[in-house]
């Protein structure tokens, strides 16, 4: 088992190494690809092998996967192999137009890998420290592919990501301190004193003062990487000026790691603090995202940056699903992160077509997808009303889950105020995306592709994310229930 | 793990060792020279380097010794050393005109944020006996005036120092800790790479726009 926790961490390297080794765009995508599909092959079979038993710990808990752990690394990894097959197409049409260098070519493909790499890292671990040290590291390797393209106005992106995102994530170290303090009485004398699931099981013993803290800091920090309002700023440029498979990874992937060390962090302040303070902070900066994220998705723009507030609102849904709490809440707020990751990457991999092909990113300048490209435009149409949450998509059965858990919690405010505002979002969103797919095209476009092979493996990942996206809307297999009913037992 | 008390010697060193720290952290907040910013920092460092020595001493720990060198040859010598290089001289940077209060205002809030500091972290408010230093409320306060900075000033080599300080505030915090959590070592370690990594990437985005003033306060184009 420790083999196969170490082959998810080592399979998205295959691209880095493809690149060192000179690859060009095309065969440096397919190892990552064949890279991310190990990865992910490797975190399947290591979540039916944990299926309720003892989590897998080691390495004095540096090493620590349960439940929980393998269904975040599950989602990272799938997101990791579409965002891969889309970077095939994307990157090689890319330097076929001479738009990126070999050079920036090397580069995208090495920190594409670690960027991969050091998330599952990140989830595979129990120490609080090292993942702070992972999650930042995370920071570090996307910042260089926000940056890729090198002009001004993504050099400007990749900076406010990298000096906001050092800010949170340095916040978040503040509040793990703060967390071992208040395990003082503990006298956590050694490294496994420092993990997780200690003091989870020691939780009764923590001092609540500098826990309530501790977590407030943590959610602050860690939330900057979420993106939850207000301290979302980042996440709309970088989203928009990464090249879109890159987006894709940071929406999908990124911003589900930053979550899940909320989630830890959520875990031990409900056992100690019960659910009122949790539910109080969850609930504000959720609302908050859910506002902002819908209320600047009505202006008509860049739809790479529709896109990416979209993830702001997703990210505010959740955070008020995990506040909500219960079964019902975890266990929605889980299930809408594998939904939103699967829709989000649907979403930006499509966006990248797009942009190739319009050699554009503002919304009014593209009209006609559906007539042009019909898989893209469809693939972008379908996944939007996946992201709004319509049926037969896994999104409404998530989301449904989190209305019916805010009634179930007491009041009746928060699940109204939601629908209400996961109304206003359908409207501004769809509003955008329908013109986009609509009417007829421009006169000339030319397709950005050599050969019909790349158009094929352009069009695998979004065939393959929105079918997958489909099966959780109208059936969810007996083995992800079960890995998300242990995962709503690890939290509490 | 052994606790510094309030009246040891180590205790008493570390604590004004924190106190310096939180000084020049004002004095970074208060002034308006690049040159400047880049010293203080440096002098920062130098004096956090001393607290981990003292740590070192009292808790007869080799971790904590490395620590307390890396600290003193990468933050106090090698980050202040690249950055006035690479930064301050290379692109003429003198005085910071791109702030957005003025500096008595941000003085005025600094004080609010340490008294605040202090509220929320007071010594009784932590578990008994742990950290009987005043480490923690001031080790807070830094933190906040890092992060205030870094909010006042818009200019992207201030902002680098504000977070660098904020760095500071975070490693003082972990050293009243590093005895019993020998991880933080590492972490703390690494966050210097980060900040090597994190000046880099300035270094690259000023070269490449070939602008003097990389100011972030001109960063129009993304917005909304």
């Amino acid at each position: 088992m420790t083999a196969l926790a170490i082959l998810v961490v080592l399979g998205p390297l295959a691209g880095p190494a493809a690149a060192i080794a000179d690859a060009r765009a095309r065969l440096a995508g397919l190892a990552q690809a064949g890279g991310a599909a190990m990865a992910l092959g490797c975190a399947l079979a290591l979540l039916t092998m944990l299926d309720g038993r003892a989590p897998l710990a080691g390495w004095d808990g540096f090493l620590y996967v349960d439940s929980l752990g393998g269904f975040f690394l599950m989602t990272v990894a799938a997101v990791t192999l579409l965002a891969a097959l889309g970077s095939v197409g994307y990157v090689a049409a890319q330097e076929d137009s001479g738009e990126l260098s070999g050079f920036q070519v090397r580069l995208y493909f090495t920190f594409f890998g670690l960027f991969a790499s050091l998330m599952l890292a990140a989830l595979e671990t129990g120490n609080l420290g090292l993942l702070f040290v992972l999650i930042e590291a995370s920071t570090l390797a996307s910042a260089a592919l926000v940056g890729l393209e090198g002009r001004a106005r993504s050099l400007e992106a990749a900076w406010k990501y990298v000096i906001i995102s050092s800010l949170g994530v340095t916040i978040a170290l503040a509040g793990t301190l703060f967390l071992f303090y208040s395990g003082s009485a503990l006298h956590l004398g050694s490294n496994l004193g420092l993990t997780w699931p200690y003091l989870l099981m020691h939780a009764h013993a923590l001092a609540p003062q500098s826990l309530r803290l501790a977590f407030l800091l943590a959610v602050v920090g860690y939330g900057t990487k979420v993106g939850l309002a207000p301290m979302h700023t980042w996440l709309p440029d970088a989203h928009a000026e990464a090249p879109s498979p890159a987006s894709a990874m940071l929406s999908a992937a990124l911003l589900n790691t930053g979550m899940y060390a909320i989630i830890r962090f959520l875990a031990i302040a409900h056992a100690r603090l019960g659910s009122t303070y949790p539910r109080a902070v969850l609930l504000s900066f959720g609302f908050a995202s859910i506002v902002i994220g819908a209320l600047f998705m009505v202006r008509k723009g860049n739809f790479k940056r529709l896109f990416a507030y979209s993830s702001v609102e997703h990210m505010g849904i959740i955070a008020v699903a995990l506040g909500f709490g219960g079964v019902l809440g975890l266990y929605g707020a889980l299930l809408q992160t594998l939904n939103h990751a699967l829709a989000k990457a649907v979403l930006f991999l499509s966006s990248g077509d797009v942009s190739l092909r319009y050699r554009t990113r503002e919304a009014n300048q593209v009209t006609g997808l559906l007539a042009a490209v019909p898989v893209t435009g469809g693939a972008l149409l379908l996944a939007s009303f996946a992201a709004l949450g319509s049926p037969p998509f896994g999104l409404f059965l998530s989301e449904l889950t989190i209305v019916r858990a805010g009634f179930a919690y007491g009041s009746p405010v928060f699940p109204l105020l939601l629908l209400a505002l996961l109304g206003l979002a359908f409207v501004a969103f769809a509003r955008t995306t329908a013109g986009m797919v609509t009417g007829s095209p421009p006169a000339q476009l030319a397709s950005p592709y050599r050969g019909r092979a790349a158009v094929a493996v352009t069009a695998a990942p979004l065939v393959l994310g929105l079918a997958a996206l489909l099966v959780l809307g109208l059936w969810i297999p007996a083995g992800l229930d079960a890995v998300l009913r242990h995962s709503v037992g690890v939290i509490g | 793990m052994q606790s510094l008390s309030q009246t040891s010697t180590a205790g008493v060193l570390l604590d004004l060792s924190g106190v310096l720290i939180l000084l020049l952290a004002f004095a970074c907040l208060a002034s308006k020279l690049f040159n400047r910013y880049v010293v203080y920092y440096g002098a920062q460092s130098v004096v956090l380097s001393f607290a981990a020595g003292t740590a070192a001493v009292a808790f007869h720990s080799a971790e904590l010794w490395i620590l307390a060198a890396l600290t003193l040859a990468v933050k106090g010598i090698a980050i202040p050393l690249a950055a006035r290089r690479l930064l301050v001289t290379r692109l003429a940077l003198k005085r910071d005109a791109a702030m957005s209060t003025g500096l008595s205002t941000s003085l005025i809030a600094g004080g609010a944020l340490t008294a605040f500091a202090y509220l929320v972290t007071r010594p009784a408010l932590l578990p008994h006996g742990t950290v009987a230093s005043a480490v923690v409320p001031l080790s807070t306060a830094v933190i906040l005036l890092g992060s205030l900075s870094m909010v006042v000033r818009r200019h992207t080599v201030a902002q680098l120092i504000g977070w660098l300080i904020v760095e500071n505030g975070v490693f003082l915090g972990a050293i009243t800790l590093v005895a019993t959590f020998p991880f933080i070592v590492e972490a703390g370690i690494f966050l210097d790479i980060v900040a090597g990594v994190l000046i880099m990437v300035v270094f690259v985005s000023g070269l490449t726009r070939q602008l003097a003033e990389a100011s972030a306060a001109e960063l129009k184009e993304l917005r909304g």
